[in-house]
């Protein structure tokens, strides 16, 4: 019920099967034949853990050198058997994605040559206009949902933070920018106060992301990005749910345009 | 005592212990920190280590469903990464992994959110919300937190997150007994919970009837209560 997270499921059922789990402990075979009787429910996860993690690689938040967790931790949080995490780091490494070291500060990490930008043009070229604009049509309709309550129900002091955010834009590191114009995104549209809107926008958001860098890239392009954006927070914060929604359907317009743009063979 | 005074104190009695078992956990931390720092720079592992146990008692209080709890990081106060949650949650406490979300959350810079930025700029306690927690419980939440101090320097926020769900669960019942209409109300002026079904949580109260109604303040807890 309070998360919507498919890892979920799996520990749930563990917590219900626990007390017979640790009546049988005494019977469990030894450490390596442990993975022949891993829960039937792992079967696949590898691909969903393989999957995940990836994503979070190809879309930058994970960046390039930065450390995963321990297998144990990946464990616990992801609800699936270490044997299952290490098989799914097992296929990143394949797609040379994750590289491991060992030793005392060994681990794996993300491989220094994984490039969200280079991944972000190649899945943009791979994808059809019209998956592009039903994409746009989508986050429009959730954005503009959520800024609609938002104009309703938030208080001018919070809707100055969102402000004081975008204020600390900076052009010099593109990092920076895209992850600042995504948490302003999203803290205005968890201004709705709906936690399933602004669960929805953000798995939105991550998977819009990746594509916004490309745009990030021309100045045009990335400078109105935030005027946009700015249209929607006054509208909100001036109560004008009619404008809010308005603003948010010109400021998807700006960026499907733009990647379509992108995806012209004229440039 | 009037309706008002009564539900006030029904509130206060709700967030006493939560709030009672937070503060000790900051003051806490900041003894433990303060020794564990005497040896050196501190890891995340460290302070995981540290964290846990305070953080599941917590959970663990009888009374009120506390759905998650922890210690965040001052940004740069550990040696091996740059914001780090030692954070526990669910109904079988695991500790929060952004990385392993289903959206990842791991470069949300938290340094802003009213929860971590209120207690490190006051110095004291903050009631959060509620709000759309989409760093941790994901859910409409309400997020107590206190600063941790090691000689007198922040280093970051104890916090824990109750859930608006169990929150009207819990407390919704106790207001209706007392039988007039009664809403709760935060700081803001947006609702928490209301015994009157018009009164939708998350709504703001400013320019509907409720504006204009006396607000009585709930003692040791930021919120409000307005009588009909």
């Amino acid at each position: 019920m309070h998360s919507t997270d498919s890892a979920d499921a799996p520990r749930k059922s563990a917590v219900v099967a626990d007390d017979t789990a640790r009546s049988r402990d005494a019977l469990r075979p030894g450490r390596l034949q442990g993975a022949l009787f891993q829960s039937i429910g792992d079967a696949g996860r590898a691909e969903l853990v393989e999957r995940r993690l990836a994503s979070a690689i190809t879309g930058g938040h994970l960046r390039a050198g930065e450390r995963l967790p321990s297998e144990n931790d990946l464990a616990r949080s992801f609800g699936v058997a270490p044997t299952t995490v290490r098989e799914s780091l097992l296929a990143l490494r394949s797609q040379g994605l994750v590289v491991t070291r060992r030793g005392r500060n060994g681990g794996s990490f993300v491989a220094d040559s994984a490039d969200p930008v280079a991944h972000a043009r190649t899945a943009l070229a791979a994808t059809s206009r019209v998956a592009l604009r039903d994409l746009g049509a989508h986050y429009a309709a959730i954005t503009a949902a959520c800024v609609r309550l938002a104009a309703r129900r938030a208080v001018p002091s919070e809707v100055q933070q969102v402000r004081s955010r975008l204020a600390r834009l900076d052009e010099s590191d593109l990092e920076q920018w895209r992850s600042t114009l995504d948490d302003a995104q999203i803290e205005l549209v968890a201004l709705s106060q709906s936690a399933r809107l602004t669960r929805e926008q953000m798995r939105l958001q991550a998977e819009m992301s990746p594509m916004l860098r490309l745009i990030d890239v021309d100045e045009t392009s990335r400078r109105a990005q935030p005027v946009l954006l700015a249209s929607v927070v006054d509208a909100v914060e001036a109560g004008d749910d009619h404008e809010a929604v308005a603003a948010t359907e010109r400021m998807v317009d700006a960026v499907i345009n733009a990647l379509i743009d992108l995806q012209s063979p004229s440039r | 005592m009037s309706t008002a005074a009564r539900a006030a104190a029904i509130v206060s009695q709700y967030f006493s212990a939560p709030i009672a078992s937070l503060e000790a956990t900051a003051l806490l931390l900041g003894t433990e920190l303060a020794a564990s720092g005497n040896l050196g720079p501190l890891s995340s592992q460290q302070i995981d280590a540290l964290v846990e146990p305070h953080a599941l008692a917590t959970v663990a209080l009888p009374d009120v469903h506390i759905y998650g709890a922890g210690f965040i990081a001052a940004v740069g106060l550990l040696t091996d990464e740059r914001n780090h949650l030692s954070w526990w949650q669910g109904d079988d406490p695991k500790r929060l992994l952004l990385a392993a979300q289903s959206v990842n959350k791991e470069h949300i810079d938290y340094s802003e959110l009213e929860w971590f930025r209120v207690p490190m700029e006051t110095g004291r306690g903050h009631v959060a919300g509620p709000y759309v927690d989409y760093l941790c419980s994901d859910e409409y939440t309400i997020t107590i937190a206190a600063p941790v101090h090691i000689d007198g320097t922040f280093v970051g926020v104890a916090g824990l997150d109750l859930l608006i769900d169990s929150v009207e669960r819990q407390l919704l019942p106790k207001l209706a007994e007392l039988g007039d209409n009664v809403t709760l109300v935060n700081s803001v002026g947006r609702v928490v919970i209301s015994t009157d079904p018009r009164h939708a949580t998350g709504d703001a109260v400013r320019g509907g009837a409720l504006a204009e109604l006396e607000r009585t303040a709930c003692e040791g807890v930021a919120l409000e209560i307005i009588a009909e």
